[in-house]
């Protein structure tokens, strides 16, 4: 291990993508809490969320320019938007057309899970389809060149802004679950949705805001990835599973739990990926996932919370 | 899609309940016999047809650089039609194998099975002609690739297949060569993608350095979106130098993650990462002053090339040609000198026994070949990215001059 400088500097990376992967995991982790399911089209809800806040940015920003200050700032929050607004409308549209239909008719879980295979497979190759098969970059919004320096790590303020938004969203998230009527209603309905329901939570628009949260937390955790590492339609796979594994990590169906899972993930793979070899990263993820549920089998914060919808 | 199905005659069609049914199943067969690439011996004016097979990535990733050498072949095929008083027409039939290996058999296996194929160019990565051409070997059927570089693959036995691209050895020499005497580096950070490709460039460059005298670290890695801890390790590491031997949505993200933790050192890549889609995927402000090395000229920028220019242009409705066009022009022009001289009589056999003896001045060099099917004599070009463009530095033998 090189010097104090690496260590904060891949603690930094680490964070970095942690966060990302904590506001993934938060769509996996609320769509647990209330319907006790894991929603496996979620990855392609954070794909389309990066495409919709790619597309804004783009039809703002000419090809080539690299816009400055509170311009750059301007068109971080259009693209986030954007994207938020992309993934809410596809997670409103999964929740419409692949899981609603089966709770009507109260089908098996198992329906549920191919149900959401067959949408993500529909998303993934429409996408590919639409936006082409190529990476897609995401107009360069800061200069790469303008370095921070914290404890000798050297951070870009894009990593800066994509950090700090991810941070912000994560807090607004808990404020909303932990704090807010509406958070009291989605906990209630995780709960028992059935008490819940007698005692007035109207149970259809909660699953529906669970998903659009999700869905908007996921669009713009899209949009934040592909300023990094570019959008494409293969984009989802690998950080919704990740993501998955977060909330796992951290108990699923439990808010904080899944940021801390994401945070913890981060972290570990930026350090593996250093210590042993980057082409290993997923290996040490998920080596430390198994390790973990072999002792804590309900994951690091998980309690059950509640019994099936 | 093999076999031929069958156009309805027109006026068989029952009038009645069944008409839009037979509407549609003649609508269908006829997209269908569209669709199929396979022709008859002849086509409608009668003249003899030959098809020439095209392999390579046409989807996936790098697709860009399929692309470009499939505009190349169509561009020569197009001009031999034209202009080529060939008492035959020539046709292109296209195979993808999206530049993975697993689907290298199969694309070859579509050219194969079609009888009236009688060359192809391609495959257009090293890993899937690995993967192809035992199976074109077998059935003796010519495969040309314009962009093939991995060294081994002239060296395992394979009987039916030549390459109009010089092999990474010589991309490699040429590349440690440039680092040891214009970049002055003083420790070169050797990395790739463990691919067929990656591992045989990465290998020459490596030879190269030791012969140089300039220190190395060798890595791999396999693509990966994240090269944020990669780019940590190097800037731990102190060299000065990165050369990276992989494919260009790699080759982005990589510069991306190290421009974005500052390194100052000079970043390079081969060939697989020359287009311009490197540029787009990186940011013009990462990629700017990015160095990449390549057995190819730059035909935008050559005289003598600029005749194969307005014409590539003129066939792919105003594109550039781009890397890898020329040299499948050039194997495709190749293959047509053997036919012209093989005449109507042509079969596989012929074509792949008189291959061997070409000799003419192509747009990127002279077509000649060594006994292996290597071809002679080769310079490497060094490529730079100026005001977010790719600009031809020079030949590395020119550029090391004092």
């Amino acid at each position: 291990m090189g010097s104090a400088e690496q260590i904060s500097q891949l603690t930094i990376d680490g964070l970095m993508v942690g966060a990302l992967y904590a506001v993934i995991a938060l769509g996996y982790t609320l769509v647990y809490g209330v319907l006790q399911l894991i929603n496996f089209a979620h990855s392609e809800v954070f794909m389309l969320g990066a495409f919709g806040g790619l597309f804004a940015s783009r039809a703002l920003v000419p090809a080539g320019a690299t816009p400055s200050g509170l311009t750059s700032a301007g068109l971080v929050l259009f693209g986030l938007v954007a994207g938020a607004l992309a993934g809410a409308a596809a997670a409103y549209a999964l929740e419409r057309c692949a899981y609603r239909p089966l709770r009507r008719r109260g089908a098996p879980r198992l329906a549920y899970l191919i149900s959401a295979i067959g949408a993500s497979l529909f998303a993934f190759n429409l996408a590919g389809k639409e936006f082409g098969r190529q990476s897609v970059p995401v107009p360069d919004l800061f200069t790469n060149g303008t370095v921070v320096t914290v404890f000798g790590a050297e951070i870009s303020t894009q990593s800066l802004v994509i950090a700090g938004t991810a941070l912000a969203m994560l807090l607004a998230v808990d404020h909303l679950v932990a704090g807010t009527r509406l958070g009291q209603s989605v906990r209630a309905v995780a709960q028992d949705a059935e008490c819940a329901g007698l005692m007035g939570v109207d149970v259809q628009k909660v699953i529906v805001v669970t998903f659009v949260l999700g869905g908007l937390l996921a669009g713009a955790g899209g949009f934040l990835y592909a300023m990094t590492f570019n959008a494409s339609y293969t984009m989802g796979f690998v950080p919704g599973i990740k993501a998955f594994t977060a909330a796992v990590l951290g108990g699923i169906g439990n808010v904080r739990g899944a940021v801390l899972g994401g945070l913890l993930l981060g972290l570990v793979e930026s350090f593996g990926g250093y210590l042993f070899d980057a082409s290993y990263k997923n290996v040490i993820a998920f080596t430390m996932l198994v390790l973990v549920l072999l002792v804590r089998p309900s994951g690091l914060l998980g309690t059950r919370l509640g019994r099936p919808a | 899609m093999t076999g031929s199905p069958r156009t309805p005659r027109p006026g068989t069609r029952r009038a009645g309940v069944l008409r839009p049914v037979a509407g549609v199943v003649a609508g269908l067969a006829m997209v269908g016999a569209a669709l199929t690439a396979c022709g008859g011996d002849s086509n409608e004016s009668g003249t003899k047809e030959f098809l020439i097979g095209f392999q390579g990535p046409l989807s996936g990733e790098n697709q860009q650089l399929g692309i470009n050498a499939y505009n190349g072949v169509l561009t020569a095929i197009d001009l031999a039609n034209r202009t080529g008083g060939l008492p035959f027409t020539l046709r292109i039939v296209a195979s993808d194998d999206q530049g993975v290996p697993e689907q290298g058999p199969t694309a070859a296996q579509k050219l194969i099975d079609n009888p009236d194929v009688v060359a192809v160019v391609g495959p257009v990565f090293s890993a899937p002609t690995k993967a192809s051409e035992p199976l074109y070997s077998q059935t003796g059927l010519l495969s040309v690739s314009p962009s093939a570089t991995n060294p081994k693959l002239t060296d395992l036995g394979f009987t039916s297949f030549y390459r109009v691209i010089a092999p990474d050895t010589v991309q490699g020499a040429g590349a440690a060569e440039y680092l040891a005497k214009v970049v002055k580096a003083k420790r070169v950070y050797s990395l790739d993608d463990r691919s067929e490709y990656g591992t045989g460039l990465s290998g020459a460059v490596e030879l190269g350095l030791k012969q140089a005298g300039v220190a190395y670290a060798h890595d791999g890695i396999n693509p990966t979106k994240d090269y944020t801890s990669q780019a940590t390790k190097i800037m731990a590491d102190g060299a000065d130098a990165v050369y990276y031997s992989g494919y260009y949505s790699d080759f982005a993200l990589l510069t991306k993650a190290l421009r974005s933790k500052g390194y100052d050192g000079a970043i390079l890549s081969g060939d697989g990462s020359n287009d311009d889609q490197y540029i787009r995927q990186a940011g013009a402000a990462n990629a700017e002053g990015t160095l990449i090395t390549c057995p190819c000229s730059d035909a935008n920028t050559d005289p003598a090339a600029a005749g194969f220019v307005s014409e590539y242009k003129k066939v792919n409705s105003g594109l550039k040609p781009g890397t890898y066009s020329g040299e499948a022009y050039d194997a495709t022009n190749a293959i047509v000198s053997v036919l012209r001289k093989l005449g109507t009589g042509a079969s596989r056999e012929s074509v792949l026994a008189d291959f061997g003896s070409v000799d003419f001045p192509g747009v990127t060099k002279r077509i000649r070949f060594e006994r292996n099917g290597d071809v002679r004599g080769s310079t490497v070009y060094v490529y730079e990215v100026k005001d977010g463009q790719r600009v031809v530095l020079g030949p590395v033998s020119s550029l090391v001059k004092p």
